[in-house]
C-alpha cells in the first residue's frame, strides 16, 4: 500500500530560527503513526507543516516537499488541504459561543451544506465515531464548552471527522486529560485508525506504544529513527533513541 | 517588624482613602445635581420629561426637546459609526499586514486624542458647507424630501451632528473591539482554519463569537460618549430647542442645553432646570456606562438554533441504521483491495470532496470582498483626522509660526480690506491660563489619582473586598461622565462655598482636576497591572511588604506606565472644553488672580469659532493648531515613554 502522506526533504523555521532540518519520512496510510521526542523539537511544527497549518504563524517559512496520495500540498489551495487533512489540538478548542451541535457542524456548514437533515446526519455520524454520541445525545443545544475537558477532546474529534477527513492530525491530544478521559480517546484513536490516517504526537512514551503501529523519533528538529513502533522501542537502532525510550533523558 | 505591618496598613489606608475619593466624586454629583434640581423637580414633577418649551420669560421648562435631540443624535451616531468600526478593528486584529498593525492602530488611536472644540471647529468650516452644498440636497432628492429627509438642508443640523459624533465614537468601539478580538486565543484561530476555514471564515466562526460581548461593551460605551458630548455638538447641531422632525432639522442635545445656557443665567428656576437636565445625563451616561462595564465583566453563552422535534426521530432512525447513510471511508480489508493510489484516493470521494472546488471560489472571493470593505473602514476612520490636521495647519499655520503669537494678547476683531490690514494679535494670555488650570489641576488629581490606581491595581478588580471592587467600577464608570457635569459639579460646590469664585481659575483648575482624576487612576491601574504577577509573588515571597513590594517593585519597574497615565490625564484636561467653559469664565487679559476668571485655550476656540473677524478666526485656528501639535507631541511622547497598549482611546 503506498504511503498516504510522504515528507521529503522538509525543513521549517520561525523567522531565522531553524526547527526541522531535513526530515523524510512516509506515513503509512490507515495506521497510527506517533511522533516521540523531548520537547521543543519540533514535533508540533513537523505536525502543523503536514495540514500547512505552519504557514500561518506570521514569520514562519517552510521547504521541500509534502505529498499528499502522491500529490504535492503546495500544489493545492491551502483550504483543501486542511479540509483533507483534519487536526485536534493540545487544547481542546470548541468554539466557546457555539452549541455542542454546532461546533460539530462547523466545518459542514464551510463546506456550505446547509439541508437540515445533512447537517444532522454528519453530526450524529461524527459524534457517533467519535464516541461522544451517548453522552451528549440529549444536549446538543448546550454549550461546546459546558462539557468536561476529555468529552470537549472528543467533541474536537468529532468536528474534525465530521468533514470526513482522510488523515488526523493529533497533537499531544490527552496531554490536558486525566487517564480516564486519556483511555478513552486511546480506545477511540485505535478504532478510528481502521478508517484515517492517524499521527499522533505524544510526550507520553507509554501511549505511543499502546496506540501507534509506527514511530519517529524527532531530536534537536532532526528525524533520528522511523519505524515499527515494536521496533523503535525494543530494538532501537541509534543510540540517541535508545536513551530516549528507556527514559535516561527527555 | 511590626512598625512594617502598621506602615503596611498606611499605606493600604492612604491609598484607599484616595480610591474613596473617586466614589464622594461620583456621590457628589449626584447630590449637587439633585440639590441644584430641586426647585424645578417641584415644580415641574416628571412633567419635565414632557414638557418641550424652554421660556425664560414666561419661565417654563421641559426637557423633551432635548432628549429627543439626544436620542436621535447618537442613535444616528451609532449606525455611521458601528459598521466603520467593526471593519477597523477587524482589519487591524485580524487582516492588516503584522508590521503594519501597530502603526495603523496608533493612528486611529490618535484620533480620540483630538479635543472635542477642535473637531466641531473641523466640522463647520470643513464638513458643514460638504454637508450642505452635496450630501444632503443628494439625500433629499434621492428620497424626494420626505420624512426624515424633508425640510431645507442647512448642514448646521441633526444629521451633521450626527456624523460628528460617529467620528468622535469610530476610535473608542475601535479599540474597544480591537481589544475583544484580540483576546481570543490563536489556537481558536487555528482550529478554525485546520477545519478549513478561510482566514475571514476563521474570524467569523472562531474571534467574532466569543468577542461578541466585548464588542457590544464597547458599542455601549461609545453610545455614552455620544450622548456626553457636548461641545462638537453644541458647534454643528444648530442649537434651535425644537423637537426635530426631520434629519435636516436643528435641534439641541441634553449636553449642548446645559452648556449653551449655563454660563448666561443667574439663580433662579431656570437654572435649576438645567441641573435637571444635568441629572438626566447623568442618569443616562451611569446608566449605559454600568451596563457596558457589567457586559465586560462576564462570558458569553452559546449561539444555535434550538433543535426541532423532528431530529430525535431521525436521529434514533440514524442510529438504528447498519449502515452510515453517507458514503464513509471504508475498512483496510476492502481498502487494501485496491493497492494503487487512484483507488486508494477513490475511496475517499464523497458528494463532501465535490464541494470543495465549487465554493472555494466563491469563499475565497467572500474573503477578499470582507478584506476590502475592512480596509475601506480603516481609511474611513482615518480620514476626518487627516483633514482636521492638514485643515489646521492651512488656517492656522501662518499664525503659529510667528513668535509673538504665543506672548501677545487678542487682537481686536478687524477684517482686512484695501488698505488696511489687521494685527493678528496672539493667544499669550490663553497659554498661560491653560498651563495654570492644567497645573492647579494636576495638583489634585495627580497625587489622588496615582494613588487611587495603586490601590484599585493591589486590592481591588479582583480582591475580596467590596469597597475595592466597587472603586474599581466607580473608576470606569465615572471615565465616562460628561465633562460637563463635573464642570457643573465643581461651579456648584464653589457657589456654596465660596460665591465669588465660582467662575474663576481655582474653579476651572478643579473643574480639570474632576476631569483628571478617573482618567489617571485608571491609566495607572492599567499600567501596574502589567507588571507582571511573577514580579509581585517573588517580591512577596522575599518578605516585602505589601506596600515597600508597591511602591518598590511594582511603581519601580512600572513608573513609565503611571507617567503615561498622567500624560493622558494631562492631554484630554487640556483639550476639555466643556468643564472650563462653566467654571474658568471667560477672559481675555493676562493672570488676575486665582479669584477671578481666566481666559484658556479651548473655550477661546469655542467662543470665536464663527467669529466674522478674519483676525479672531485665524487665531483661533492658530490655537487649535497649538492644541493638537500639544496632544501629539504628548500622545508620541508617551508612546516613547512606554509602548503600552491602547489605553487611550480605551478610557
Ligand atoms: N511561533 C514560534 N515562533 C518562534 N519559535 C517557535 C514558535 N513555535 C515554536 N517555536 C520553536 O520551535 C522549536 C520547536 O517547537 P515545537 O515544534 O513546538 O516543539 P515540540 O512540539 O516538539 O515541543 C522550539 O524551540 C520552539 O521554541
Ligand atoms: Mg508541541
Amino acid at each position: 500500500m503506498p504511503p498516504k502522506l510522504q515528507v521529503i526533504e522538509l525543513d521549517a523555521r520561525y523567522g531565522d530560527r531553524h526547527v526541522l532540518y531535513d526530515v523524510s519520512l512516509d506515513i503509512p496510510d490507515a495506521a497510527v503513526t506517533a511522533i516521540i521526542g523531548p520537547s521543543g523539537c519540533g514535533k508540533s511544527t513537523f505536525l502543523r507543516c503536514l495540514n500547512r497549518l505552519h504557514e500561518e504563524t506570521p514569520g514562519a517559512t517552510s521547504t521541500g516537499r509534502i505529498l499528499l496520495d502522491g500529490e504535492d500540498l503546495r500544489s493545492k489551495d491551502a483550504v483543501s488541504v486542511r479540509f483533507r487533512v483534519g487536526m485536534v489540538f493540545q487544547k481542546p478548542t470548541p468554539f466557546p459561543n457555539l452549541s455542542i451541535y454546532e461546533n460539530v457542524a462547523a466545518g459542514l456548514r464551510l463546506l456550505g451544506v446547509r439541508r437540515r437533515e445533512e447537517l444532522d446526519d454528519g453530526v450524529v455520524d461524527a459524534l457517533l465515531h467519535a464516541g461522544l454520541w451517548e453522552e451528549v445525545e440529549n444536549d446538543l443545544d448546550a454549550p461546546g464548552t459546558s462539557l468536561s475537558g476529555g468529552q470537549q477532546q472528543r467533541q474536537c474529534i468529532a468536528r474534525a471527522l465530521a468533514v470526513r477527513p482522510e488523515v488526523l492530525l493529533m497533537d499531544e491530544p490527552c496531554s490536558a486529560l486525566d487517564p480516564i478521559a486519556t483511555h478513552k480517546i486511546e480506545s477511540l484513536i485505535l478504532k478510528l485508525k481502521r478508517e484515517y490516517t492517524v499521527v499522533i504526537v505524544t510526550h507520553n512514551l507509554a501511549q505511543a506504544r499502546r496506540v501507534s503501529d509506527h514511530t519517529a523519533f524527532f531530536y534537536l528538529g532532526k528525524l533520528v529513527e522511523f519505524g515499527p513502533t515494536l521496533k523503535i522501542f525494543e530494538q532501537p537502532g541509534e543510540k540517541l533513541t535508545e536513551n530516549y525510550v528507556t527514559g535516561r533523558f527527555g | 517588624m511590626r512598625w512594617l505591618k502598621a506602615l503596611d496598613r498606611t499605606f493600604h489606608g492612604i491609598t484607599g482613602a484616595a480610591a474613596a475619593s473617586l466614589l464622594l466624586l461620583l456621590l457628589g454629583l449626584l447630590i449637587v445635581l439633585y440639590d441644584g434640581a430641586r426647585p424645578a423637580l417641584l415644580r415641574f414633577g416628571p412633567g419635565f420629561v414632557l414638557g418641550s418649551s424652554w421660556d425664560g420669560a414666561h419661565d417654563l421648562y421641559g426637557a423633551y426637546p432635548a432628549i429627543a435631540g439626544t436620542l436621535l443624535s447618537s442613535g444616528l451616531a451609532l449606525l455611521f459609526a458601528i459598521p466603520v468600526a467593526l471593519g477597523v478593528a477587524l482589519f487591524l486584529s485580524e487582516m492588516a499586514p503584522p508590521w503594519l498593525r501597530e502603526p495603523l492602530a496608533y493612528v486611529v488611536d490618535l484620533s480620540a486624542a483630538v479635543p472635542s472644540v477642535v473637531y466641531g471647529f473641523w466640522a463647520f468650516y470643513v464638513l458643514v458647507p460638504f454637508v450642505r452644498s452635496t450630501v444632503e440636497p443628494g439625500l433629499a432628492s434621492l428620497t424626494g424630501g420626505t420624512g426624515p429627509f424633508s425640510g431645507s438642508p442647512t448642514g448646521l443640523d441633526l444629521f451633521t451632528a450626527s456624523i460628528v459624533l460617529a467620528i468622535m465614537i469610530v476610535p473608542t468601539i475601535a479599540a474597544f473591539s480591537r481589544e475583544a478580538l484580540r483576546a481570543v486565543p490563536r489556537s481558536q484561530r487555528e482550529a478554525a482554519m485546520s477545519l478549513g476555514a478561510t482566514s475571514w471564515e476563521a474570524s467569523r466562526l472562531a474571534v467574532l463569537g466569543p468577542a461578541r460581548r466585548g464588542i457590544v461593551a464597547g458599542v455601549i460605551l461609545g453610545l455614552g460618549r455620544a450622548i456626553g458630548e457636548t461641545i462638537a455638538v453644541a458647534m454643528v447641531i444648530g442649537n434651535i430647542y425644537l423637537t426635530p422632525t426631520s434629519l435636516f432639522s436643528p435641534a439641541q442635545t441634553l449636553a449642548s442645553l446645559i452648556v449653551n445656557n449655563f454660563g448666561g443665567v443667574g439663580p433662579g428656576l431656570e437654572r435649576s432646570a438645567l441641573f435637571e437636565v444635568g441629572l438626566l445625563l447623568l442618569a443616562v451616561t451611569v446608566g449605559v456606562n454600568v451596563l457596558a462595564r457589567l457586559l465586560l465583566g462576564q462570558t458569553s453563552e452559546p449561539r444555535g438554533p434550538r433543535r426541532p422535534a423532528g431530529f430525535r426521530l431521525r436521529a434514533s432512525a440514524l442510529l438504528g441504521r447498519q449502515h452510515h447513510p453517507l458514503p464513509h471511508p471504508v475498512s483496510p480489508a476492502s481498502a487494501s483491495a485496491g493497492a494503487d493510489s487512484a483507488v486508494a484516493a477513490g475511496r475517499w470521494s464523497s458528494h463532501l470532496v465535490d464541494r470543495v472546488p465549487k465554493n472555494l471560489r466563491r469563499r475565497r472571493a467572500l474573503h477578499w470582498v470582507v478584506v476590502s470593505i475592512c480596509a475601506g473602514a480603516l481609511l474611513l476612520a482615518i480620514l476626518p483626522l487627516a483633514s482636521v490636521l492638514t485643515t489646521a495647519f492651512d488656517r492656522g499655520g501662518g499664525a503659529v509660526i510667528q513668535p509673538s503669537f504665543y506672548v501677545s494678547e487678542n487682537p481686536l476683531g478687524c477684517n482686512p480690506g484695501p488698505g488696511r490690514s489687521c494685527s493678528l494679535g496672539g493667544i499669550g494670555p490663553e497659554i498661560q491660563g491653560t498651563l495654570l488650570l492644567l497645573g492647579l489641576g494636576a495638583l489634585v488629581a495627580m497625587p489622588l489619582g496615582i494613588l487611587a490606581g495603586i490601590y484599585l491595581s493591589e486590592y481591588g478588580r479582583r480582591g475580596r473586598s467590596r469597597f475595592a471592587r466597587g472603586a474599581s467600577f466607580v473608576a470606569d464608570v465615572l471615565t465616562g461622565v460628561p465633562t460637563i457635569l463635573l464642570g457643573v459639579f465643581v461651579f456648584a460646590v464653589f457657589l456654596r462655598l465660596d460665591h465669588d469664585s465660582a467662575t474663576s481659575a481655582l474653579s476651572g483648575g478643579f473643574a480639570l482636576g474632576a476631569v483628571m482624576v478617573p482618567l489617571v487612576a485608571r491609566a495607572t491601574e492599567e499600567g501596574l497591572r502589567t507588571v507582571s504577577t511573577g514580579v509581585r509573588e517573588a517580591a512577596l515571597a522575599l518578605g516585602f511588604t505589601r506596600h515597600r513590594m508597591s511602591l518598590r517593585v511594582v511603581l519601580g519597574s512600572a513608573r513609565n506606565a503611571v507617567v503615561t497615565g498622567a500624560l493622558l490625564g494631562l492631554s484630554r484636561a487640556a483639550g476639555d472644553t466643556a468643564a472650563l467653559f462653566v467654571t474658568a469664565g471667560s477672559s481675555s487679559f493676562w493672570f488676575q488672580g486665582f479669584n477671578q476668571p481666566t481666559a484658556a485655550l479651548t473655550p477661546f476656540i469655542f467662543t470665536n469659532f464663527g467669529s466674522e473677524y478674519a483676525n479672531l478666526a485665524s487665531d483661533a485656528w492658530g490655537a487649535a493648531l497649538v492644541l493638537l501639535l500639544m496632544m501629539l507631541l504628548i500622545s508620541v511622547g508617551a508612546r516613547w515613554v512606554v509602548r503600552s497598549r491602547s489605553v487611550g482611546a480605551e478610557l
